[in-house]
């Protein structure tokens, strides 16, 4: 079962969209960024979806700080391809930002790569 | 000049300018900005606090930091900060700070980013006053109509604390808020007819937020269920230890975050600055009171964020908490207000840890503060749509709006390239340039007023 938290201005609407695809394998939950930094550490959670106004440091909150900025990668305003989201799971980023006016696009393009990246053995992370 | 639209009698009249004093303020501030962004002690824009982390830590570039800055901020510059401050003739910390968080970030000296701060607040000193006089020759004045921002801008505004409550607690204790609120409304207007009649509605709404979320969150501690959102775990919360380094960075800066605060504080004393999207009309009119009341309820709304991205990035606000712009406009004297400043950021400083931590206990509350500031945006951008349309209709009639409903939309339509609450004003100053250029080939009458 892979875990997405969702957070920042969105998160309701993000997690609606989530659970609307109902996905197999994967499990969604509203959280904000302190809580989702205490999940993702403790590795309660795989992944996280922020969103905030401009789709930028908002949307991360505490969680470059917590996890680095190597974990976390915002989108902006723009719209990424799933092969594009795949490239970063595999690079190891957890944290996703993007911007509340772009939920609708963004959210199911990165939901279908975490269940890909998620379901494909070997690409598991450990 | 016909004065047109509540707020409009003050302004319309045209903007006195600013005194040499106010414009030295200005200039002297936007340099200290520009200095304290060069050496990332602080940045105006909340979204660009948390690279700064990187940056400070060697991981990321001046340069790459400073386009993130300059990529988050240019809309808010050209399209809310702008606008803002052609319509009520007062400056905003969009105009102000953002590009001087940009300037300064992106200087590899203190003395650049000082001087090139400094220019920008010429800049903005002479820009403002010199575009306002220019504006109102043109046949067609889209300055004088773009005052019709001012009413339903002041009169949705009271209305946020509503759409926070029924977003986060649900339907019937929003639309019980939204009763309590317009009956406050009415009754203020029939006995204290000279002050503004939202501002007791607003701080009953805030009331009832802030109280239904202490009491979810003080509710929730006493039993063992903790919720999704935050696991009871025997581990230590990681952001602990960074928030430790960065309350510890930000205490390091306390003389300059002192300058800035007594800075910011004496632009608001000047009351020729409006730190909120509504307090800038309230500003204008004269009305500082009412937009001191404004503005710190707005605070409440970005305070949690505020104190979170300083602590995890050792960064401060360029506002602090924005208390300062309520406190500035109340003071009667600027030396009163240079000295209130400083010691309200250094309280503020000193008292982040304890914030943070207060703050990693209270999941409600925060959450209740992004409502705020998601309601805020909410009912800005149906005040900004409704007053842009009639803006457009003083200034072109039906072809005006047409031309600025048209050019919203189509910015809608195309994936908004510019942001939602940006487009409105920016469609306004496009229309009116294009409504002056059709007036020159003699294919537009104004309208008659």
């Amino acid at each position: 079962m892979t875990r997405i938290l969702t957070g920042g201005l969105g998160r309701t609407d993000v997690a609606r969209i989530v659970q609307q695809l109902g996905l197999d394998g994967i499990d969604v939950a509203e959280s904000d960024d302190m809580g989702a930094a205490v999940e993702l550490r403790s590795g309660r959670a795989d992944c996280y979806l922020g969103t905030c106004h401009t789709g930028a440091g908002a949307s991360l909150g505490v969680l470059v700080g917590v996890l680095g900025s190597d974990a976390c990668h915002t989108f902006g305003r723009a719209v990424p391809q799933e092969n594009q989201v795949a490239a970063l799971l595999a690079a190891g980023v957890k944290v996703f930002g993007f911007a509340v006016d772009r939920i609708e696009a963004v959210t199911p393009v990165i939901v279908r790569a975490v269940a890909g990246a998620h379901g494909a053995p070997g690409l598991r992370a450990p | 000049m016909q004065p047109d639209g509540i707020a409009g009698a003050a302004v319309a009249g045209g903007h006195p300018g600013f005194t040499l004093a106010q414009r030295l303020t200005v200039i002297v501030l936007c340099a200290l900005a520009a200095w304290v962004a060069q050496r990332a002690a602080a940045v105006f824009h909340d979204g660009v606090r948390p690279f700064l982390l990187d940056f400070v830590q060697g991981r990321s570039t001046r340069r790459a930091t400073a386009t993130v800055s300059f990529g988050l901020s240019a809309g808010f510059v050209f399209g809310l900060g702008a606008p803002l401050a052609l319509s009520t003739g007062v400056l905003n910390p969009w105009l102000v700070f953002l590009p001087t968080d940009v300037l300064g970030l992106v200087s590899p000296r203190r003395w650049l980013a000082a001087a090139l701060g400094a220019a920008w607040g010429a800049v903005v000193v002479f820009g403002v006053g010199g575009a306002d006089s220019l504006v109102h020759k043109l046949p067609v004045d889209f300055v004088t109509a773009m005052q019709q921002m001012a009413t339903p801008i002041l009169h949705l505004f009271a209305l946020f604390p509503v759409l926070a409550v029924a977003r986060q607690f649900g339907r019937l204790s929003g639309a019980l808020c939204g009763v309590l609120e317009l009956a406050l409304t009415v009754m203020s207007l029939k006995l204290w007819p000279k002050i503004f009649p939202g501002s007791i509605a607003m701080a009953a709404g805030v009331l009832v937020l802030v109280g239904l979320a202490l009491h979810r969150d003080t509710g929730r501690r006493g039993t063992a269920d903790t919720g999704p959102g935050r696991p009871a775990g025997a581990e230590e919360d990681p952001t602990a230890g960074l928030f430790r380094a960065g309350a510890l960075r930000l205490r390091s800066h306390l003389p300059l975050l002192m300058l800035l605060g007594a800075g910011v504080c004496l632009l608001c004393q000047a009351h020729v600055f409006g730190g909120g999207e509504a307090s800038g009309f309230l500003i204008a009119k004269g009305d500082h009171g009412g937009a001191a009341q404004v503005d710190f309820y707005r605070a409440l709304g970005f305070i949690p964020l505020i104190a979170t991205t300083a602590l995890a990035s050792g960064a401060y606000g360029v506002a602090g908490f924005t208390l300062v712009y309520p406190v500035g406009y109340l003071l009667p004297g600027p030396w009163l207000a240079l000295a209130a400043g400083a010691l309200l950021f250094a309280a503020e400083v000193m008292l982040l840890s304890w914030a943070g931590r207060a703050l990693g206990g209270l999941p409600s509350v925060r959450d209740a503060s992004g409502q705020l500031r998601n309601a805020i945006t909410e009912t800005l951008h149906l005040a900004v749509l409704l007053g842009s349309l009639a803006a457009a209709n003083a200034m072109g009639g039906g072809p005006g709006i047409l031309i600025v409903g048209g050019l919203y939309l189509f910015n809608e339509a195309t994936g908004r390239p510019v942001t939602r609450v940006a487009a409105a004003p920016a469609a306004v100053v496009a229309g009116g340039v294009l409504l002056n250029v059709l007036y020159w080939m003699h294919l537009f009458t104004p309208v008659a007023r």
